[in-house]
This record gives C-alpha cells, structure tokens and sequence, in this order.
C-alpha cells in the first residue's frame, strides 16, 4: 500500500511542485491550503506523513495545526520553514512535530526525511528495538552498555551514556536541547539547556568525532537542537 | 572693598614719611639737606610706584612741607632763612613731583601690559580647549569654568537660546552668544563686585569665541550628517548595482534552462536534460544564498536582529563551517585547533555559524589548493577568539581598509557581503572582528566572555 501524504501550505505553487513531485516518489498525495481544511482532511484521509509549512499566513498556522492534530492523531509531521524561525521550529517540536526542513529545499532531501520518520514508527508496532548501534567507527551495544570506537572501549560517565543512548536510538530524529535535558536529566532541571552542550562536546571528545572530515555523530540542529546521524 | 582696607592703604605711606622723618630729624646735625632732600625723593618714587600718581602727588608735597617743618633751620615753622636752601626746596618740589609721577606712570602701564597678557592668556587657553571639543554642552562648560575660576565670577551659566532675559546690572551680566545671526545661549555672570572695563571686555571676548566654536561645531555635525547620507546613498546604489547584476544573472540561467528543457526537452539527451536541470538547481541555490545575505546585511544594518543568546560553544561552531566544508568539497580543507575546556559563552548560536561560515568561505577562495586553513581557539582572560588563518597572498594594503565594508569588491569575492556580515554579527554581539597579517592573513573573531557556568555530572 502507498503512503499516504498530506501537504499543507497556503502558496499554490509551493503545493503544486511539491504533489508532482511526491506523487513521482510513488506517494499518493492530496493538498490544503490552510489549517482548518488541513484538519478536516487529516480525519477525514488519515494520511501517514503531514508535510506542514509554519507559517500559513491566516489562523491556524501550521505550529497550532500541529499542537491541534497531536491530540487525537499520532501521524508524522514534518514542518517546512524559513531561516530565522528557530524559536518557531522548537515551538512545533514540542508540540509533537517528528521533524522540519528549512526552504528553499530538494526533493530528495524531503523524500529523505518522510523515509526516516517512518521507519521510526515502524519499530513501535513491530520488532523489537535494536540491542546494537553501528554506524561508521562506533558500536553501541545497548544490552550491555558497551561503547566502541575503532574497535576500542570508550569510556563514558552515567549520564554521558544515557545522553548517547538516547540520541542513538532516535537516528535522524531532531531533539531539541530542552527535550534531550528532560529525558537525560529530570525536569527539575528546567533552564540548564547548557547541559546538553557542554556534554555533546565531551561525547563528541570521546567518541573521536573529525569534523574537518566530516566524522560526526551527533548533528548540530543550529538554535534547536541534536540529531543522531541517520545511517541508513 | 572696605573702609579698612583704605585706612591700610593710607597708614602705610604716613607710616613711611614719620619713620623717615624721624630718623632724619635724629641725624640733623650729622646729614646735609642734601642727603635729606635725595632721601625723600627715594620716598616719593618708592610709593609712586607702589601706589600710583595721585598718591605720588600728595607724597611729594608732604615730603615739601615736612622738610621745611622739621629740617630746615629755623626748625618747627614753615620759615626758610637761607635763600640757598629756598632754592634746594623748590627744586626738590619739582624733582618730587615730576619723578614721581614719570615712576607711577611707567608702573601703570607695567601693569597694563600685563594684564593684558594675562587676558591674551585666558583667551587663548579657552580657543585652545575650544577647539578640541567636538560637542556644544563641552563648549559650555569650557566657558562658565574659566568665568568663574579666571574671572572671578561667583556664578556662570549658559540659558538656553529664546529664554527670558536678565536684568543686568552692574554685578549682573548677560551676554548672548551669537555668531552671524546664529544664538546659542546666553552667558549670565554673577560678579561679587563691578568688574573693571578690562575684565568685562575679557567677559565679552569669552562668549565671542564660545559663539565661534559653537558654529564651527554646528558645522561640523552638519558635515558629518552629510557624510552618512552619502554612505547610506553610496550603499544604496551598491545595492542596486549588485541586485542588478548578481541576482539577474542566476535568473537569467534558469529563465533560459528552464525554456530549453520546455522547447527542446523532446530532442536532448539525457545527460543534455540533466546538465540543464543541475544547472536550474545550482542558480537557484545561488540566488537563494544571495537572497539571504542582502536580507541579513538590511537587518544587520537596521539593527533589527533579535539576538537568541544561549551558552553555546565556539569550538562546535566551527565544527559544523568545517563538516559542511569537507561534505561539499570532499576534502579535508581545515584544520581544526581547540584547546582542552573550551569554554561555552552566550551567543546566537545561527548568527555566528553565518559569521564562522563567511570567514571560512572567503579565507578558502584565497587557500592554496595544497594547504589548509587553521581555524584556532584561543582563550584569553577577557574574551574567546576564533582565528582564521589562511596562506594566499596578503591582503593589498589599499583593500585592508575596506574589505569588510558591504559590496566592496576588492578581490575574489563575490556579492562582497560576507565579511561585512560577519562584522555586523560578532559586532551585534559586543564582540570584534579584525584582520592580521604575519604568516598568512588572519581573520580574528572575538567574543567577550561573559559569566559562565560548569555543568555537573550528577
């Protein structure tokens, strides 16, 4: 069966490329130019992937769409913004969109990140989830808490390891810096959003990351957040 | 002054005719009239100098008739028995009174003379001080302090230009000062006593020259104004120029691709269709960057970025410009260098990987293929730099000057925006952004380290 695709945004054009294009990758695609008929048609057609621009010029706009649909619909959104929305883009990751991608963007690059919120839905209906990561140098053996790079032991702290986990088992996914410090540290610990940095970069000490070519696993979402490397 | 500082003024001159007189009465049968008649013409220059002409005056005809009175035989009348000594008396009386007055004379003008330099002086101080100063309230204040501490006057204020005239009066003055048909203020002096016609004209020149260098300043200010308006126009038709050129030429590319692909798509070949469709992408990204560089520039410049400072570290910035730099080049163009404890301080964590960025990509159009940029972290009491060494050639010395103004198009670059981007980002963040030139040329990009805080491992 085709995934189904919803593609809210109020600019004709911008719904017009964006369904021959997705209908292209083989996706069945229907489009709505605000957030009321947004709604209607996600009850009505429970698509798989919402494809929703941020601002949608009139009320509601795309992050109250989402805030909205979270609450009886658990399909996966994807916002699109422009630069300078940071603030607006962890406002729609709190209120439960999977992920964003700022415009001017490719298809491909869109195709690619409609792949990767799906496969993580996947898991939760079916298998169990992974007891080992790999991707390029770096295994994780979650079963026994075991980090290697290169083939050798790394060292990490309790919560340096908890942060990882928790990173490595959401590959692709965005974290915002606030959600990372809830998960790892407790919400008590409210405002030390600073936390979150200055652990990735101890981790990204450890685990010998080269960003000068380009060894990285753990993706800077700039004024967000983090991002697990997708490897597939 | 006071009725007893003229009794003191008047003691003094008696005081020295009695002491005199007495000592010559003692010596009266010692000392010749002679001697007498030479010392009290001493007396009468002594006190003309000292005291003036009408003093003089009055010394020399008392000096006449104590001579007579007690030293001139027959003593204790006003007689003069010898003829001799009649004539010695007259004389003396003209010699008194003419020397006397030649003396007080030539010390008067002394003094005029140096009272003049002594307003020659305070002028000149007040034109010099004047004249450094770049705002009117400094002008003002100039002004009322060498009133009140060279002049003397008790109290000095400016009232502003049109506000309700004082009385003057003989301690109170007020003086407009005005150049052309310029006013701007008026000086009001409060004097303890009427000052002397000397002091009131060094009063009048005062405000003169303060109205002098209030224009000149007016005029400068105006100059300057002149000057922002032309930078603003200059950056305006810079602005204009580049729209025209660099935004119409991507447009161009796909306006022409896009009509090939429509006509010609039937009969091209594959690899023909797919260079025009790259193309459409590559122009589009083009205008999408430049796009976003005079939107950022306009922002910059009207001040209207909001600023999302967090504790955000510089190292992972830098990170991230050469991550993207290897995944669009393939290649390992930078070299990193960060210290162990790096510390996090508070900025836009967006707006400096655009600044990082701008100084990355114009330092790689000037990397010799088979070298490597050095981007160091250096950590300083004060603040954190990011140093960005590249080893092309060095910077022209006429373009040092302006590289990082908007649209200067000095050397490789392309819109000419992205070092003034930079510097009008690290700048929104109190920080500063400079050029060296030793080993390579070296883009430094500091920031102020504010408080920081350690996270715990709890």
């Amino acid at each position: 069966m085709t995934l189904k695709i919803l593609v809210v945004d109020d600019e004709a054009r911008i719904r017009k490329q964006l369904t021959i294009g997705l209908t292209g990758f083989g996706y069945t695609v229907s489009a709505a130019e605000n957030g009321m008929e947004a709604l209607v048609k996600i009850a009505q057609e429970q698509p798989d992937v919402v494809i929703l621009d941020i601002s949608l010029g009139s009320e509601p706009d795309g992050v109250e769409v989402c805030r909205r649909l979270r609450e009886w619909s658990n399909t996966s959104v994807i916002m699109l913004s422009v630069h300078d929305e940071e603030k607006t883009k962890v406002q729609a990751l709190t209120v439960g969109a999977d992920d964003y991608l700022t415009k001017p963007f490719g298809m491909a690059e869109l195709n690619a990140r409609i792949i990767a919120v799906r496969r993580r839905v996947v898991p939760e209906s079916g298998a169990e989830q992974k007891a080992e990561i790999r991707v390029g140098d770096l295994y994780i053996n979650l079963a026994q808490r075991v980090v290697e790079v290169e083939g050798e032991a790394v060292h990490l702290t309790p919560k340096e390891y908890d942060l990882l986990r928790l990173l490595a088992t959401h590959p692709g996914k965005v974290m915002t810096h606030h959600a990372i410090l809830k998960a790892v540290w407790g919400s008590e610990y409210g405002a030390m959003d600073h936390y979150v940095r200055v652990f990735v970069n101890l981790i990204r000490k450890k685990l010998r990351e080269n960003p000068a070519r380009n060894v990285r696993y753990i993706i800077n979402e700039p004024g967000v957040g983090y991002r697990f490397i997708d490897s597939d | 002054m006071s009725r007893g500082g003229e009794f003191q003024a008047a003691l003094y001159p008696l005081l020295l005719i009695v002491g005199v007189t007495l000592g010559a009465v003692l010596l009266r049968g010692t000392l010749t009239l002679a001697n007498f008649t030479l010392i009290y013409i001493l007396v009468v220059l002594v006190l003309a100098i000292q005291r003036g002409t009408r003093l003089a005056l009055a010394a020399a005809i008392s000096n006449f008739l104590t001579i007579n009175f007690f030293l001139i035989n027959p003593y204790y009348t006003f007689i003069v028995a010898d003829p001799r000594e009649l004539l010695d008396l007259i004389i003396f009386l003209v010699v008194a009174v003419l020397g006397g007055q030649l003396a007080a004379r030539a010390r008067e003008q002394a003094s005029t003379a140096q009272k003049r330099a002594y307003e020659q002086e305070v002028l000149y101080r007040l034109t010099r001080a004047f004249n450094q100063l770049t705002a009117g309230d400094k002008v003002y204040d100039a002004l009322t302090e060498v009133v009140k501490i060279d002049l003397g006057a008790s109290v000095a204020v400016i009232l502003p230009p049109g506000s309700a005239s004082t009385e003057a009066t003989e301690t109170t003055y007020a003086l407009p000062l005005r150049f052309d048909d310029q006013i701007y203020g008026t000086l009001r002096a409060v004097f303890g006593a009427p000052p002397d016609p000397a002091k009131l004209r060094l009063l009048q020149a005062c405000a003169a020259q303060a109205a002098m260098a209030l224009h000149r300043i007016e005029l400068d200010q105006r100059a300057r104004k002149g000057q922002q308006f032309e930078e603003a126009d200059r950056l305006k038709t810079a602005i204009l120029r580049s729209v025209s050129h660099d935004l119409r030429t991507p447009i161009t590319i796909i306006k022409t691709s896009a009509n090939n692909l429509q006509r010609l798509g039937a009969v091209l070949s594959a690899a023909e269709r797919a260079e025009l469709s790259v193309s459409i992408e590559q122009e589009a990204d083009q205008l999408d960057q430049l796009v976003g560089n005079l939107l950022d520039m306009s922002r910059l410049q009207a001040g209207a970025i909001t600023l999302n400072l967090e504790p955000n570290s510089l190292e992972e910035v830098a990170g991230d410009v050469a991550a993207r730099v290897f995944q669009r080049t393939k290649q390992e163009r930078i070299r990193l260098d960060f210290p162990e404890d790096f510390p996090l301080i508070a900025f836009d964590y967006v707006l400096l990987l655009q600044a990082l960025t701008n100084l990355v990509d114009n330092a790689l159009r000037y990397e010799p293929d088979n070298q490597q940029i050095h981007l160091r972290g250096v950590v300083q009491p004060s603040e954190v730099q990011v140093r960005v060494t590249n080893h092309g050639d060095r910077i022209r010395p006429e373009d040092q000057a302006h590289i990082m103004e908007p649209f200067y198009h000095g050397g490789r670059g392309k819109t000419g925006l992205g070092l003034a981007i930079a510097k009008g980002i690290v700048e929104a963040h109190q920080g500063r952004l400079w050029v060296e030139q030793d080993g390579g040329t070296t883009f430094v990009l500091a920031l102020p380290r504010g408080q920081q805080e350690e996270a715990h491992d709890t």
